[in-house]
């Protein structure tokens, strides 16, 4: 056991040790409260352009329904993890619960968007406190400091990962608003399992220790980059799914379970071979990269051409960003005020990966306008057709493209409102088929760059990912 | 050794998952480039109606102007759609486009009799019937010679008011007056020009 850890009653022989069942259900209930917690940093991703609808808002706008949990997370973890070493972490997160689930429960009846994007804040703020304090909680619901903070670690990877997946089910479901509804009693069961360790971990004496320990720069830094990149990788495939290849928000749910499938994999995968967190964290590095690469060069339009790299990115995330925390947490006391620099880090790193990854991709995409147009405009007058009915379809599709300037047409109406003989109906339609794939890879190409960029962002992980003191894993 | 392990085994599977994707076309998933609209591109073979001439004309005119304007044909298309009027240069580039393709189709022995459009032309003309039935008794052989379809076409063009083509465009009853007023403009200015002395 490091220096690190305050255990009071675990693992101590003058305390009667928990039942075996009560102390995996607590380990349990805690683990879930944290995946959460860091799986609501992407949860609305799927359900951004619902919210957009709901509110008749500005994409800006509604993209700050993402950035205020995640800037709120980065700014807040560490004061509130300093605020949680003075008191008893239990107690910390009895109220971080508390406070999450009131603001949860103002996101999900949100009458507009400013109150939405308040809540957000409100869930974050209570969220660091739940975090942090589950962080020690956890070492001493475990017994074993490695072990607490690795389920930590993982039960994070874990709910940032399937947050997702899980928000664009329950939208395609019911709606966006039922992404609240189902945290709430999930974060409410930590509540008896915090109250139950109150008094089990020890409060730091400053007498003993005299000043904190510094935080690990290096692994921070590595993963704040990672975060970054893993958010354009989550960020980007989904709206490349919904709105470049206008699939559904369950199907793109679905689609993109391979990311946390393959990081839940990673471990089992790699267990002969991992070499200690230098090892991880640069193989996750080039693994996360290598996806995202792969991301930038699809092949098609087809859900399959994402599997691969989406598995490269998931096996990524698996190595490293466990691996990054432990290494950030090691013997580093307090350990909360650690567990709460990573944290900001990871989220700091997904809001300076939105912000630079952003504008970006949506230049890019009115960028692509006029390539799709032209190739639109090539197809509609080659097309077997008489002059008349390309005439009246290219009428259609005109007005279609001025309709959603900037964003990936739809157009099926066009050709709904063009009658066309029986005749001509096979050619119409092998035009229609034409021009859609032609929209998909405008979309695709114009989601290049951002992942191209994200690729760069892991790469640069690289750096601090080498320069790590490395460590064998026992 | 084992340090390494991790980090190769990682490079090997990025190696492998770009190599699959790049072999399968990843880097040119793009979309369709406009073609060089100075490259001549096939004709296809032109039915004897007034439509698909029509058609096969404006689309090798609209080539040859695009080359005249140094951009693609289908910038220039997406630009009339979106302007609906030209200035002198543009409309002249795209006239000499249009008598472009009218020659084109000439010099490869494509073009229809004007004979051969002549009862299709007379059933969708605005004409009195009595004036149908004189130009239906000429025969096809004073057509023909009186009516030689190269210069009827060219004479057509010269006759077209372009902006106002384009701004009929999403008016099919008004873009077919336009386009028949010019043809028998020309039809007309070609059979004086033949019988005149």
């Amino acid at each position: 056991m490091g220096r690190g850890s305050h255990l009071m009653g675990a693992d101590r022989s003058d305390q009667p040790a928990s039942p075996l069942t009560a102390r995996t259900v607590i380990v349990v209930l805690l683990s879930l409260a944290v995946a959460v917690v860091l799986g609501d940093a992407g949860v609305v991703t799927l359900a951004l352009p619902e919210i957009l609808r709901d509110f008749g808002a500005q994409v800006w706008g509604v993209a700050w329904v993402l950035i205020a949990f995640n800037l709120v997370l980065a700014l807040v973890a560490v004061p509130v993890a300093r605020l949680c070493v003075r008191g008893d972490p239990a107690v910390a997160t009895a109220i971080g619960v508390v406070g999450f689930a009131a603001a949860t429960t103002v996101c999900a009846v949100a009458p507009s968007l400013g109150v939405l994007i308040g809540a957000r804040a409100a869930q974050a703020a209570g969220g660091a406190l739940v975090i942090v304090g589950t962080l020690e909680l956890l070492v001493a619901a475990t017994g074993i400091e490695r072990s607490g903070v690795r389920r930590w670690a993982v039960a994070g990877v874990a709910g940032a990962a399937l947050g997702p997946v899980i928000g664009g089910l329950l939208t395609s479901a019911f709606s966006w608003r039922a992404i609240f509804v189902a945290q709430i009693p999930i974060v409410l069961l930590a509540l008896p399992a915090a109250i139950t360790l109150r008094g089990r971990v020890e409060r730091r004496r400053p007498t003993l220790d005299t000043s904190p320990d510094r935080p690990h720069l290096l692994a921070n830094l590595a993963l704040a980059l990672l975060s970054a990149a893993l958010t354009a990788a989550l960020f980007l495939l989904v709206l490349l799914l919904v709105d470049g290849w206008s699939r559904s928000p369950a199907v793109a749910a679905l689609a993109v379970t391979a990311v946390p499938v393959a990081a839940l994999a990673a471990g089992p995968a790699f267990r002969g071979v991992r070499g200690g967190t230098r090892s991880e964290a640069v193989a996750g590095s080039v693994l996360i990269a290598g996806g995202l690469t792969g991301l930038a060069l699809l092949p098609g339009a087809e859900l399959v051409w994402t599997l691969a790299p989406q598995v490269l990115i998931g096996l990524g995330l698996g190595l490293s960003v466990d691996s990054l925390t432990a290494a950030a947490l090691r013997d580093r006391v307090p350990r909360a005020i650690h567990g709460g620099w990573t944290i900001a880090a990871r989220h700091a790193g997904v809001v300076v990966g939105l912000a630079i990854l952003t504008p970006i991709f949506t230049a890019d995409l009115r960028h692509a306008q006029t390539p799709a147009e032209e190739a639109i405009a090539s197809l509609v007058l080659d097309a077997p057709l008489p002059a008349s009915t390309k005439l009246d379809l290219a009428e259609q599709l005109g007005r279609r493209l001025s309709a959603e300037h900037g964003r990936v047409p739809d157009l099926r109406p066009a050709f709904r409102a063009v009658p066309v003989p029986a005749t001509q109906a096979p050619a119409v339609a092998a035009l229609q088929r034409g021009l859609d794939d032609q929209l998909k890879r405008a979309a695709t190409r114009a989601f290049r760059t951002s992942f191209l960029v994200a690729a760069g962002l892991a790469l640069l992980a690289l750096g601090p990912a080498l320069a790590l003191r490395d460590r064998y894993r026992s | 050794m084992r340090r390494l392990a991790l980090p190769v085994i990682a490079v090997a599977l990025v190696a492998a998952v770009l190599g699959v994707q790049v072999a399968a076309g990843g880097g040119d998933y793009v979309p369709l480039r406009p073609a060089n609209p100075c490259v001549p591109r096939p004709v296809s073979t032109v039915p004897a109606q007034l439509e698909p001439l029509a058609e096969q004309i404006v689309l090798l005119g609209l080539d040859s102007a695009a080359c005249r304007l140094g951009i693609s044909r289908e910038r220039l298309v997406l630009a009339l759609a979106e302007t609906r009027s030209l200035d002198p240069h543009q409309s002249a580039a795209l006239k000499a486009g249009l008598v472009d393709a009218v020659d084109q189709l000439d010099r490869q022995g494509r073009l229809p009799k004007v004979s051969q459009l002549l009862p299709q032309a007379l059933d969708q003309a605005n004409l009195p019937g009595i004036v149908k039935t004189i130009i239906e008794a000429v025969p096809d052989t004073v057509v023909d010679n009186l009516l030689p379809t190269a210069s009827l076409l060219r004479q057509t063009v010269d006759e077209l008011d372009i902006n106002r083509l384009l701004h009929e465009l999403s008016d099919p009853r008004q873009l077919n007056s336009v386009l028949q007023t010019a043809i028998l403009r020309a039809a007309l200015r070609q059979a004086l020009d033949r019988l005149r002395p």
